[in-house]
């Protein structure tokens, strides 16, 4: 095995047009998960995950301030650390969702989707 | 074997005298039947049945929720398969589910959500956040064989959404903020490990987590970390002490002044006398080795590798730390280090450069957080297949005595 295989890059895109018709659940959504190391290749996602990013990416923000806010008053109070406490929260999971969505190519509503692929959370986000 | 009052050969070969004595049922009975070819098998079915019933269960304290993505699928790697969130179940759930192992997130016995936390002042960190008595009732019925529904805590909405079936797994791994801090859930861990993030370190993965995020900038994330210390000293940090391995991730000091955090110096200090647990050495088991591989058989580039390996104390108990600083650049180097260091429970010669290799684009791939984690997770294995030796023996050896 060549030590260049673990690192070595190279970029990845579809051969195939996107968006497939809800029923043919066979066809893969997306480039399916490249060899060690890599850019992945764009991933489309659900709508549904799409919201759940930017939601996040609003909370995180939004409580950044409130945080910053609260803890000018008192930095020492329990509001305070309460505050910081759930910007950390968010954060993480953002991170998390990134992480799923980007390295791991997994959507978290895969399968609900391909149950309900009918519901407005399961269109495809287009930019 | 003693032979008891059994009256004649034929209830010897038939098996349906069993299912209704007329004399008080006694344990001598079952021996007894135990002789014969067709009772052997059942009542060795039965006593395989239960040492597999019962689930082994693993603690992993770490900060910064659920998803320490990186040490858990690494750990279902090497059982084989890989994890993932319950099918068809709720698209939040913190769950994974794999063939062997089931993990689970701790936050999800948060027994205040997070418009309860604010009301009352406490942060997530606090064990008033969290309901202990569920956590030890639920890992307990788990542990013995019962299928739980385990309650969900929802990251995004920060609400605790409606409970998840869980079914017992062979091997079951709670992560999260507080699984050594209840002494019942303590005793009912086979193992237990703490990640140990030096505040340097911390500091760097976190910026490099949030720097990209809107609203996030060098002041939110050190406010942050700050405001979390005190809760984290008091509540989360404490249960160190009670891991049977600890890995502490610290800046390198390899490179003077570092600061960037890429670098690492990790320690992987694993407590002696842990049954079924034998630390990983390196050369000579109990002695102090300084070991810098890099030299005529093997070049490294900056700033290269460097490990140690001796006995020490950790909170008044005897340990064993195996340090690495420095990093991978290349699989060479890997399988050199993997060929001098001993008991690490492999099964077959380049078994960790493989899980290495198979997960390279994970974070702490090329350092010894990806190395020790690998390890532990070798040694989880290990643990795991010695366990279940041990019961089927015992189960056995109760129903000759």
């Amino acid at each position: 095995m060549s030590a260049s295989l673990a690192l070595a890059t190279f970029n990845f895109r579809p051969a195939l047009p996107f968006a497939p018709p809800p029923s043919s659940a066979s066809a893969p959504r997306s480039g399916r998960r490249t060899m060690a190391g890599g850019v992945r290749s764009e991933m489309k996602l659900y709508k549904g995950t799409h919201m759940r990013e930017q939601r996040l990416a609003e909370m995180i923000e939004k409580k950044v301030a409130e945080a910053t806010q609260v803890c000018g008053e008192d930095e020492t109070s329990d509001e305070c650390k309460v505050a910081w406490d759930e910007v950390e929260e968010v954060s993480q999971a953002k991170a998390d969702l990134r992480l799923k969505i980007h390295q791991l190519q997994q959507d978290p509503l895969e399968h609900f989707c391909q149950e309900n692929p009918e519901t407005d959370e399961c269109r495809i986000y287009e930019d | 074997m003693a032979v008891s009052t059994v009256y004649t050969v034929q209830s010897l070969n038939s098996t349906c005298s069993i299912s209704t004595p007329s004399k008080p049922f006694s344990q001598k009975h079952i021996l007894f039947f135990t002789t014969t070819k067709r009772a052997l098998t059942r009542s060795c079915r039965q006593i395989s049945c239960s040492a597999e019933d019962k689930t082994v269960v693993i603690g992993l304290a770490a900060d910064s929720g659920c998803g320490k993505s990186t040490f858990m699928r690494r750990l279902t790697s090497v059982f084989g398969g890989a994890a993932e969130p319950p099918r068809g179940g709720n698209p939040d759930s913190n769950t994974l589910i794999s063939d062997t192992t089931t993990v689970i997130c701790l936050d999800d016995y948060h027994s205040l959500d997070r418009t309860g936390r604010k009301e009352k002042g406490v942060t997530a960190l606090d064990p008033k956040a969290n309901d202990f008595d569920l956590m030890y009732e639920q890992v307990k019925a788990l542990k013995d064989g019962a299928a739980v529904d385990k309650p969900i805590y929802n990251h995004v909405s920060g609400l605790l959404d409606p409970p998840e079936l869980i079914k017992p797994p062979k091997i079951l791994v709670i992560e999260g903020l507080h699984p050594m801090y209840d002494e019942r859930v303590r005793h009912l861990l086979d193992f237990s490990i703490y990640l140990d993030i030096s505040n340097e370190v911390k500091f760097a993965w976190k910026i490099q987590r949030d720097m990209a995020e809107r609203g996030h900038s060098l002041e939110s994330i050190k406010a942050s970390i700050e405001a979390r210390k005190p809760d984290f000293d008091a509540y989360i940090d404490p249960q160190k002490q009670y891991a049977d391995a600890v890995i502490e991730v610290l800046p390198t000091q390899l490179i003077p002044d570092d600061n960037e955090g890429k670098v690492l110096r990790v320690r992987l200090i694993m407590k002696e006398g842990v049954k079924f647990f034998n630390p990983v050495y390196l050369f000579d088991e109990g002695s102090t080795i300084e070991w810098i591989p890099c030299g005529r058989k093997l070049t490294c580039s900056y700033p290269g590798i460097k490990f140690s390996y001796g006995p020490d104390t950790y909170y008044g108990h005897e340990v064993s730390v195996l340090e690495m600083d420095g990093q991978f650049d290349r699989l060479d180097e890997l399988i050199y280090v993997e060929s001098h260091l001993s008991n690490l429970s492999t099964k077959f010669y380049g078994e960790v450069t493989q899980q290495m290799l198979k997960h390279s684009d994970f974070p702490g791939s090329n350092n010894g957080t990806g190395l020790f984690q690998t390890i532990v997770g070798l040694k989880i294995r290990d643990l795991f297949e010695q366990i279940v030796v041990s019961r089927t023996a015992a189960a056995l050896e109760a129903a000759k005595a």
